[in-house]
């Protein structure tokens, strides 16, 4: 029986078993793991800061404090723009972090994507050939998200623009987090559709 | 304390208690609150005992548009009702503890009624909007919008206020718990929108919360109250969103820009300048703020009828009376002296004192157009 199978494609691993080899080799390589680590942590903290629930503050609060909501429902709370409410504040010295389960599993989903572009761009970067990588557009799909933080009545980064809003503008910045999350995961596959694992 | 903070500290107390629980801020009830006498229960109206929600009074304030056409102006900021959480179960502190929090330049708006003080830091409120409370067996509503610079205290009967989540011009629009009615916080009217559509036009009742600061509130009030920041929630009231009032900057700045399009385009001064405004069945009347303070005494026209706005330097507020005969006032030394001679508190002129609160002027001018401006 013939072969069917188109010249040049034969045997070739789809793009998610591309992508997944790829991840393996970060995962493999302390330098790679070191890259995603520092731009998930990195992106972490911007993450949280410019969506209100990391902030310093000029005076301190003491070493450590911790002040539970009455109501721990409130982690459902929906605040608009893909926020939720959050459950704890904890206080270490000049810094405060909003403790909200779900805007803290946002951003470490968030945090994630963006560390493992990086992370496959910096191989990209120092083994070209063998990877085949090219430069990944992952960092700056993960810059929607840093613009979704919002204050009480608005998008944040309007008040520190000093741009007016309209009903569209805010019926677009709804859509922010998606954007980043689907930016995010297609660099990561158009990064991976590029690797050869037969070459890693 | 001396013994003239104390006698400020009470003539306030008294002042500001009589114009709460009077409902004088009214237009036509000025003068049952210089006389001291509480008349919530006259002044709740027919229309307000029979139907549930809050009291409101006889007579509907004016609005900018037909009651109808408010709802169809509002816009959402995002959060979607009760997004911003308002506080349901306050607690208070003592002024000593409120030390630790707040700056002596940190913005609160004062309350003193019946011998209960407190104070309502703009840190805490700019979280929540609204504090529904209890000062003096009666049910309050203290509200603060941050994007239009507004404090208002409101009567609330058996229901709470909540936040909506939708602004009109810039303004909170606040909806109550009991009948799902929109009542946007400045123009304190209900109005007809998408959780119920109200079969008249009514006004809130409401009473007058003093814009000033935490160090001249404690100062006049050293025994005060103080809204804790153990509100139930877990919110960090050491960062305000929009900017900062000590010292005053970001969205607060004077030349800055309105969050959401307003409807005025009066330019006469910039948008976020402070006016202290007084409105009633009849119009409006703006006084800037910054001219008060200078020339501590403001004769102003209010739809045709002589108006007097008068400083008051220990709280850096301001109060506005009825003048119809123009009386003549002196100022000096915190206190106003008439024409024969006798001193009165700034807050306790022998006129009908009307109800005026601080707001910025694109918030102002934008529900009434058709204001006198006294800059």
């Amino acid at each position: 029986m013939p072969d069917a199978t188109p010249a040049g494609t034969r045997g070739r691993p789809g793009v998610l078993e591309r992508t997944r080899a790829a991840l393996a080799v970060v995962s493999r390589r302390w330098d790679a793991r070191l890259v995603f680590s520092a731009a998930t942590l990195g992106y972490l903290v911007v993450y949280l800061a410019t969506v209100g629930d990391l902030s310093v503050a000029a005076s301190g609060r003491g070493p450590l404090s911790v002040r539970v909501a009455d109501d721990l429902s409130r982690a459902l709370a929906s605040l608009g723009f893909f926020r939720y409410g959050a459950v704890a504040v904890v206080s270490a010295g000049p810094v405060t972090y909003l403790f909200s389960p779900l805007n803290a599993a946002l951003a470490v989903a968030l945090a994630v994507l963006v560390g493992a572009n990086l992370a496959l761009t910096y191989l990209g970067l120092v083994q070209p050939q063998a990877c085949g990588l090219e430069s990944s557009t992952g960092v700056l799909a993960g810059i929607p998200a840093l613009l979704s933080g919002a204050a009480c009545c608005g998008p944040t980064i309007l008040l520190v623009l000093g741009v007016q809003a309209s009903a569209t503008v805010i019926t677009g910045f709804q859509y922010l987090v998606p954007l980043a999350v689907a930016m995010l995961v297609g660099s990561l596959l158009l990064v991976g559709r590029n690797v050869d694992p037969a070459l890693l | 304390m001396n013994r003239h903070s104390t006698r400020r500290a009470f003539l306030a107390s008294v002042g500001v208690g009589m114009a709460t629980f009077a409902g004088c801020l009214g237009d036509s009830r000025g003068s049952r609150d210089a006389a001291g006498v509480s008349t919530l229960g006259e002044e709740t109206t027919a229309a307000g005992d029979a139907q549930p929600g809050p009291p409101t009074r006889p007579d509907a304030l004016p609005l900018p548009w037909p009651a109808g056409d408010v709802a169809g102006r509002a816009v959402s900021g995002g959060p979607p009702k009760d997004g911003i959480p308002s506080i349901d179960d306050p607690s208070f502190e003592s002024a000593a503890d409120a030390d630790s929090d707040l700056d002596p330049g940190d913005p609160v708006f004062g309350l003193a009624v019946d011998g209960d003080v407190r104070a309502y830091p703009q840190a805490i409120l700019v979280s929540h909007e609204i504090c529904n409370d209890v000062v003096a067996g009666q049910p309050v509503s203290v509200t603060y919008c941050p994007l239009t610079g507004t404090a208002m205290g409101f009567e609330r009967g058996d229901t709470t206020f909540g936040v909506s989540g939708r602004l009109v011009n810039n303004n909170l629009v606040m909806y109550d718990r009991a009948t799902e009615t929109w009542w946007p916080q400045v123009l304190a009217t209900g109005v007809p929108g998408p959780w119920n559509s109200p079969e008249e036009t009514r006004s809130l009742r409401e009473f007058r919360l003093v814009w000033t600061t935490w160090g001249r509130w404690r100062d006049q009030h050293p025994d005060t109250e103080v809204l804790s920041r153990d509100t139930g929630f877990a919110k960090n009231y050491d960062r305000d969103p929009y900017g900062s009032y000590n010292p005053r900057r970001g969205y607060y700045a004077p030349e800055s820009t309105p969050l959401f399009s307003s409807p005025s385009d009066d330019d006469r001064l910039a948008t976020k300048t402070v006016v202290l405004g007084a409105r009633t069945t009849a119009g409006a009347v703006a006084f800037e703020k910054d001219r008060l303070r200078n020339e501590r005494l403001v004769a102003g026209d209010l739809a045709g009828t002589p108006v007097l706005a008068v400083y008051d330097d220990a709280l850096d507020t301001g109060y506005v009376y009825r003048n119809p005969d123009e009386r003549a006032f002196d100022s000096s030394d915190g206190t106003v002296e008439d024409e024969n001679g006798e001193t009165h508190d700034p807050d306790s002129l022998p006129l009908d004192r009307v109800l005026a609160f601080d707001a910025m002027w694109f918030a102002w001018s934008g529900f009434y157009p058709d204001t006198s401006l006294h800059a």
